[in-house]
């Protein structure tokens, strides 16, 4: 068994073919139809990775996030309507780490969840300790640090910092980093990265308009201060 | 001044200072005139005085010079100067500056003449004794000439005043009369920009209130038939969303289902499995249709945001064309192609024209151009296809348009359109022409409004312009 996902899906149709899906691709998946019904069964017993509906009745699939965010640090992926901007910013900011767009064929959301769930069992023994800019970045601890204040970052962002902070002046295309940080190469959809870089620029920047950590070069993609 | 204003001002200015001028010159001429007979007669009556009264008194038939000087003496004393023409042959040098008529006097007859000596305005009456000498009385007619050098200069300041006085009328009667025309051209400007409640004031009961009010009917019928228009068109627009997104739903379990059930074809009897390739080929073609209209429906709500980037177009419809037709030929020019647009659009509408091109041109070459022009980049897509005629070619960006409707292709027909509205997002246009030698050619324009050159400098704007990305700032937190 691969793993163990929680689906929370309205349609029954899709809540159906989508479990099938990821049982034939050898996950163990336990579905629920509503977002109280699927908070229950978070709560009852562990899962590796959450699939969550944006639009759910009862609560819906960001509050969902939210409220297992308070508690956890599972890996969720969001099924979204809507491959806007907006949507994959709601997502994130509500503690997703990633978004996977309706209409979805079956391999390409079985390489997201897998993409997710090896990103979230490594990385646990590094211990590097790394300097970037004014910040403090402990990869083991997975904290950042600035004057010794703790900035509270989502696992994506974290990961994102690090990748970038460990090639300090070195270029990272869009590409790269959504295979480093996302672990796959999703091809021609850079708005991830885009958004994810301007929300750890608002936290991490003393002036997110004006970067001085997180440089962005033009027609490439980003670099970290050197 | 031009228009009509202009013209009304410049013609009441024109008939108030024509009615000045004839009435300034009559009446000096009139005054003139009068000042003169006045000035002569009081002359005349005095010279006809001296020459029957006083002078004969004291002259002999046949007189001395002492006699002579002692009337020339009593003449001076009372004013005016006096010259005399004895008629002996020797005329006083006096005569060479007066007309002949006073020159040669009859006996006993008056004469008299306005003339200048030396500089001095002169009345100069003439009157001949009978058989005896001729005296001529000079007289200084300055005094008439001033007077008639005042009322002139009173004239002429008095028409200039007049004429400034009536400019200013004249400015503000046209103003007046004109005044509707103004508040009609006002209107009818807002109605072009689309401000359909305007209306005019109907002031009165004249040509111009009978005008507001045919005016104001008519702005009041379109308001009416834009706002039904507006809401039919918003309910179409809506339904088309409400359809797409409903089907959707479905949609994405069909996906779901036909990309599982794809992978399991070879396990299927052989006639159930060609229905079951069918169907997958079907559900990807329902997909690109309902991708389509959802795209389409957000353009038609406005929704679009857009977030630009200054990008290398070469390089870019490099990597675009490398991974949506890689055997497309790309001439782009050596040097860089800057143009501050959104990437995502751009690949959006070059893949377009490109489906597009292979659609109608299978099989044939693809080529691909770029080249930057004053203000503006132009990619161009060639293909070798047959090209559409004429008559037709305009309409292929309309929705649902396909050149060859029996053709039975993966295509919605509205790759083009929606091509079309990305370029509109981006300031550009797509335009589509015949090629001269067979096939089509579809170009996008796209403007240039900043160059910068590459290096460091350039990239740290870039940055400053991504951070200030309004799409992506406006939703931090």
């Amino acid at each position: 068994m691969d793993g163990s996902i929680l689906l929370v899906e309205d349609d029954p149709s899709i809540r159906e073919v989508t479990a099938i899906g990821l049982r034939n691709a050898g996950f163990d998946v336990t579905t629920a139809s509503d977002g109280v019904d699927g908070l229950e069964r978070f709560r009852a017993a562990p899962f590796d990775l959450l699939l969550l509906d944006v639009m759910l009745p009862r609560l819906d699939g960001l509050e969902l996030c939210r409220a297992v965010r308070r508690t956890s640090t599972v890996p969720i992926v969001m099924l979204t309507a809507r491959g806007d901007t907006i949507d994959v910013v709601v997502g994130l900011e509500a503690g997703a780490d990633d978004y996977v767009k309706k209409p979805f064929e079956v391999p390409e959301l079985v390489a997201r969840v897998r993409a997710a769930l090896r990103r979230s069992k490594r990385g646990e023994t590094e211990d590097d300790r790394l300097r970037l800019g004014d910040l403090a970045v402990d990869v083991a601890g997975r904290t950042v640090e600035r004057g010794g204040e703790e900035i509270p970052l989502t696992r994506t962002e974290f990961d994102l910092l690090v990748e970038l902070a460990r090639r300090p002046g070195q270029v990272m295309t869009r590409a790269v980093l959504l295979d480093r940080v996302w672990g796959y190469d999703y091809l021609g959809d850079s708005r991830l990265v885009d958004v994810a870089i301007q929300r750890l620029r608002a936290k991490v920047e003393r002036d997110p308009a004006n970067p001085q950590v997180l440089l962005t070069v033009r027609g490439a993609g980003y670099k970290a201060v050197r | 001044m031009d228009g009509v204003r202009g013209r009304l001002t410049v013609t009441l200015v024109a008939l108030v200072v024509v009615t000045a001028v004839v009435l300034g010159v009559g009446s000096y001429l009139f005054v003139d005139a009068s000042l003169r007979q006045r000035f002569l007669e009081d002359r005349e009556a005095q010279a006809r005085f001296d020459l029957t009264e006083v002078i004969p008194a004291r002259l002999s038939p046949d007189p001395t010079q002492s006699e002579l000087d002692a009337v020339l003496e009593i003449l001076r004393r009372r004013g005016g100067e006096t010259v005399v023409d004895l008629g002996d042959g020797r005329p006083p040098p006096f005569l060479q500056q007066i007309g002949p008529a006073l020159r040669q006097l009859a006996p006993g007859t008056l004469a008299y003449e306005w003339t200048s000596i030396a500089g001095v305005p002169r009345l100069v009456v003439g009157g001949r004794l009978a058989d005896g000498p001729t005296f001529y009385f000079l007289h200084d007619a300055s005094e008439v000439e001033r007077a008639l050098g005042t009322l002139r200069a009173a004239l002429l300041a008095g028409a200039v005043v007049l004429a400034v006085l009536a400019l200013i009328a004249a400015r503000r009667v046209a103003r007046g009369v004109l005044a509707p025309v103004d508040t009609a051209a006002r209107a009818a400007e807002r109605i072009e920009r689309g401000d359909l409640s305007v209306r005019v004031p109907v002031t009165s009961r004249d040509e111009f209130g009978a005008w507001a009010e045919a005016f104001n009917r008519m702005a009041a019928s379109l308001q009416e038939t834009i706002g039904r228009l507006e809401v039919a068109q918003a309910q179409n627009r809506r339904f088309v969303s409400d359809v797409s997104h409903e089907l959707r739903t479905p949609l994405t379990a069909l996906v779901a289902e036909a990309s599982i059930l794809r992978d399991h074809l070879d396990a299927l009897p052989p006639d159930a499995r060609r229905t079951g390739e069918l169907l997958v080929g079907d559900v990807a073609r329902l997909r690109v249709l309902v991708d389509e209209l959802m795209e389409l429906s957000r353009f038609d709500a406005a929704a679009e945001r857009l977030a630009v980037e200054l990008v290398d177009l070469a390089r870019l419809v490099q990597a675009i064309a490398a991974s949506r037709a890689p055997n497309a030929i790309v001439r782009a020019p050596q040097t860089s192609v800057f143009v501050e647009t959104e990437p995502r659009r751009l690949e959006r509408i070059l893949g377009n024209l490109l489906d597009n091109a292979r659609e109608h041109a299978p099989g044939a070459p693809v080529e691909i151009r770029v080249r930057a022009e004053p203000g503006s980049a132009i990619v161009e897509v060639l293909d070798g296809g047959p090209g559409v005629p004429a008559d037709r070619i305009d309409r292929i960006f309309d929705r649902f348009y396909k050149a060859d409707p029996s053709r039975r292709g993966g295509s919605s027909g509205l790759g083009l359109a929606i091509a079309a509205e990305h370029a509109a997002i981006l300031g550009g246009e797509i335009a589509a022409a015949n090629r001269p030698r067979g096939g089509l050619r579809v170009a996008l324009r796209l403007p240039v409004t900043a160059l910068l050159p590459a290096g460091d400098d350039a990239a740290t704007d870039t940055s400053q312009r991504m951070a200030a990305n309004p799409p992506l700032r406006e939703l931090q937190p």
